[in-house]
């Protein structure tokens, strides 16, 4: 397992050395400049070259590129253009902001995902496998924007039993259970496509178990179903374990409507607003950031997969 | 990703506005929560801004809201805008400063400092703590600046030459060349306390102190009750960045927030229907095409006047804007020293713009492409708006091509002095005098944007000529006489003013809404 894991570990530095590269050079392919966006247009020609020179963006790209990794590697992601203040602090406050958000949508995705999908691979062709099926595409084809839009309008705004936006109340804000009552919506909308997915493809990875041997032989020893389908569900973990790892980093990096629809401030709203004032340092870090979270969790999913299945550590 | 989000906000609008009638009985929102009975309540604002303002002095003025909010409810600089009024353009006056003086060139300006004001955190305010900020405002290596801040400050200390401090209770400031707005000037260059340079809480001598910040999310500030006008009424402002323009109604008809800026034209009419205030006032605020003056036809003064009586301003403001703003048929914004009735000479005249194309060679129109951002701070609704001009430029034949374009994207281009897509107009709106000092970065031979190469000499020359006058009779008859010119040159397609809309639920009482961009809170109360 150690030797397992090591590899995994190996592997992620490379493609890790990859994504920084690629992020770095896609945002320096944005156009507008740094400079220009500190400044103002107003700026001499002489304080515009001093800056230059300051933020080291008259060195050759790769100079620019081992310095940014360099300093990225020691934790300093810069300061911020718009902000002013250090860019891991923006960073830090807006991911542990979306990690709630995504724990919090995460719960229904595994659960209602494992659950629709196990009911429609036992029920195939009669209703309640059709209904759970139903559902699935449903939850998938729901377009994230206009259900977060509906559910403000009809859920916030009509009955006014939950807020329509922002983590804690605006002028008194509590605690965890403040938090928890902001959460209900955005959680929701959120969580719909994901799990759907996640419905899908374990009713697929439960069908193809029930069609197969093992459940024959199993079913041929004389078991009742409800242990049958238990054996199935066993065997169909790891794929669920892959599956909601996909849709955790999913939910981490793709919640920009949500976000932005619901007033939550993480990441997806950060970096769509620093696109937007061409907050450079901020871009950079933040798809660092949701690389590096993407890779981890792919990490921890490889990982707990060869805990509980032994054929992956061969 | 934005025109999705354009098209589906009209969802939203629909939705709510069925909502907002079957729950019609609820009359408005509810207050926000945290009321006690008897004092002035909590005021919670949604901005329209992406997120909080920087509150360390003048980092926070990016599109001017978070000046209004954050910078002048914080701070103070040795003269201020009285906003008390909604009638006539807000007049500048004494804020730590009590009265000013300046020499015969208008370079050398002492002020009078305002005696007994202490700082939030107890300092007392002297001529040490203006001279510390502006040190830290525009000496180079000052170990409290930051390029930004020098930058940023730079806009409005540009001009000093020097400073000194006289006594306890008077500075001079000298300016580079004659400056007559430097009244204007400091009023933005506010003073924190030297004490709190570096630290995380920002200290100044405004009507309301730092309560506290949570990034991203809110910032709590509280009424400073030691305040030399008096202790602002509210027990607490707190503001939100709520940028999407469907969650700010949202969160304003279910009465997590009582105020919110700028909500889109279409709900101005269900706001009012429910309950909601909806004040609005002109403000030195212009929607315009900026035209490429050395582009054929465009470059035939004829030509541009031609569009100019092409396009119907009225049906816009009405049907589009829903009467949040005014049309412009000039210049000069409506609330600005330089606005001249008699100089509104673009009315919608289709007959006359046909003749005119004619007499410029051009009497079957022509093809043209205008860029236009899809949003943007006081772009109002800009492609919709655009599209109305297309289809009135349509009619006597001059056809427009619009480009979408991102608005950092071309304001980034803009700065740089570029038009994307090597267009031929740029569609957008501008401030022009709400800070003097920045008029020169729009309009003028000199400016460093894209400004269409407009260039007239005479224009320059008023335009300096006012700007070195300390007389503001002198200064508005100079602005007045360039703007006129402007005007008659055409080189903008003059379209809307816009009234400054903002919507506020019915227990939000006191707000007097200034010709300005900036607000005086001290006044508004929340009742119950």
């Amino acid at each position: 397992m150690g030797r397992f894991l090591m590899g995994r570990v190996l592997l992620a530095v490379p493609t890790l050395l990859g994504v920084s590269l690629v992020v770095f050079v896609t945002v320096k392919l944005i156009p507008g400049d740094p400079v220009t966006a500190l400044l103002g247009p107003s700026a001499s020609a002489a304080s515009r070259a001093e800056l230059t020179a300051r933020l080291g963006l008259d060195a050759p790209l790769p100079e620019q590129y081992v310095r940014w990794l360099g300093h990225a590697l020691t934790g300093d992601l810069g300061v911020s253009i718009a902000r002013q203040v250090p860019v891991v602090d923006v960073l830090g406050a807006a991911l542990g902001n979306t990690v709630i958000l995504a724990l919090a949508a995460f719960v229904p995705v595994v659960v209602g995902g494992a659950l629709l999908g196990a009911a429609g691979a036992a029920f195939p062709g009669r209703w309640p496998g059709r209904l759970c099926d139903g559902l699935a595409t449903l939850a998938i084809s729901a377009p994230q924007y206009a259900v977060a839009l509906l559910l403000v309008a009809f859920v916030a705004v009509g009955t006014g039993a939950l807020p329509p936006g922002g983590m804690y109340d605006a002028a008194d804000p509590g605690g965890p259970g403040d938090l928890a009552l902001h959460l209900v919506l955005p959680a929701t909308a959120a969580a719909l496509v994901p799990m759907g997915l996640t419905a899908r493809m374990f009713r697929t990875a439960m069908a193809g178990l029930l069609d197969g041997e093992m459940v024959e032989h199993l079913r041929a020893r004389g078991l009742p179903e409800r242990v049958v389908l238990r054996h199935a569900a066993h065997n169909a973990a790891p794929a669920l374990l892959t599956i909601g790892g996909l849709q955790l980093a999913y939910l981490v990096e793709g919640v920009v409507f949500v976000e932005t629809i619901f007033s939550w401030p993480g990441l997806g709203q950060l970096l769509f607003t620093a696109l937007s004032q061409r907050d450079l340092p901020v871009i950079q870090g933040g798809v660092l950031v949701v690389a590096v979270a993407f890779v981890g969790i792919n990490l921890l999913v490889d990982a707990a997969h060869g805990l509980i299945d032994p054929r992956v550590r061969r | 990703m934005r025109l999705r989000v354009t098209a589906l906000a009209g969802l939203l609008t629909l939705t709510l506005a069925t909502v907002a009638a079957c729950s019609a009985a609820k009359g408005g929102a509810s207050p926000a929560s945290s009321q006690t009975p008897g004092t002035g309540g909590t005021l919670v604002v949604g901005m329209t801004s992406t997120d909080l303002p920087n509150a360390d002095t003048v980092l926070n003025g990016q599109g001017f809201e978070g000046k209004r909010f954050v910078g002048f409810q914080l701070y103070e600089g040795l003269t201020r805008y009285d906003l008390s009024k909604p009638e006539g353009v807000a007049p500048l006056t004494g804020a730590l400063a009590t009265s000013w003086t300046h020499s015969d060139d208008a370079r050398t300006w002492t002020f009078e400092l305002r005696q007994g004001v202490k700082f939030h955190d107890g300092t007392p305010f002297d001529a040490d703590a203006v001279i510390a900020n502006y040190d830290r405002y525009t000496k180079k290596g000052d170990p409290h600046a930051t390029a930004a801040l020098q930058a940023a400050a730079g806009e409005y200390a540009g001009s000093f030459a020097s400073y000194r401090k006289i006594d306890d209770h008077h500075v001079e400031i000298v300016t580079k060349t004659p400056n007559g707005h430097l009244p204007d000037d400091v009023a933005h260059l506010y003073i924190a306390s030297p004490t709190a340079f570096g630290k995380e809480t920002p200290v100044g001598t405004g009507p309301f102190r730092f309560g506290s910040l949570v990034p991203g999310q809110r910032l709590e500030l509280l009424p400073y009750k030691e305040h030399w006008r008096g202790a602002p009424k509210l027990d607490k402002l707190v503001l939100r960045p709520i940028p999407d323009p469907a969650a700010r109604l949202a969160a304003l008809r279910s009465g997590e927030v009582n105020w919110i800026e700028y909500p889109t034209p279409d709900d101005v009419t269900a706001l009012k229907d429910g309950g909601f205030q909806v004040p609005t006032n002109g403000y030195d605020h212009l929607w315009y095409w900026i035209l490429d003056t050395t582009k054929k036809p465009w470059s035939d003064v004829r030509v541009r006047r031609a569009a100019n009586y092409a396009i119907d301003r009225e049906s816009l403001a009405r049907d589009l804007l829903r009467g949040t703003a005014d049309p412009a048929y000039q210049a000069a914004p409506r609330a600005t020293a330089a606005y001249d009735p008699a100089g509104d000479v673009y009315s919608h005249d289709p007959a006359k713009a046909k003749a005119l194309l004619a007499e410029a060679g051009v009497p079957d129109g022509f093809e043209t492409t205008v860029v236009v951002p899809t949003a943007g701070s006081g772009n109002l609704l800009p492609v919709p708006i655009a599209e109305s001009l297309q289809r009135d430029l349509a009619q006597v034949g001059i056809k427009v091509t619009i480009k979408t374009i991102e608005w950092g994207t071309l304001l980034g281009q803009e700065a740089s002095g570029k038009v994307p897509f090597g267009a031929d107009a740029i569609a957008q709106s501008t401030t022009l005098f709400q800070s003097e000092a920045l008029l020169p970065l729009f309009l003028g031979t000199d400016s460093p944007f894209w400004t269409g190469h407009y260039s007239n000499r005479k224009v320059d020359e008023l335009l300096a000529k006012a700007a070195a006058s300390p007389e503001q009779a002198t200064r508005s008859a100079s602005y007045r006489e360039a703007l006129g010119l402007v005007t008659q040159d055409a080189p903008w397609l003059f379209v809307v003013n816009d009234r400054n809309p903002r919507a506020l639920s019915p227990q939000v009482k006191g707000l007097v809404q200034p010709q300005s961009w900036f607000l005086d809170l001290t006044t508004v109360t929340v009742t119950k």
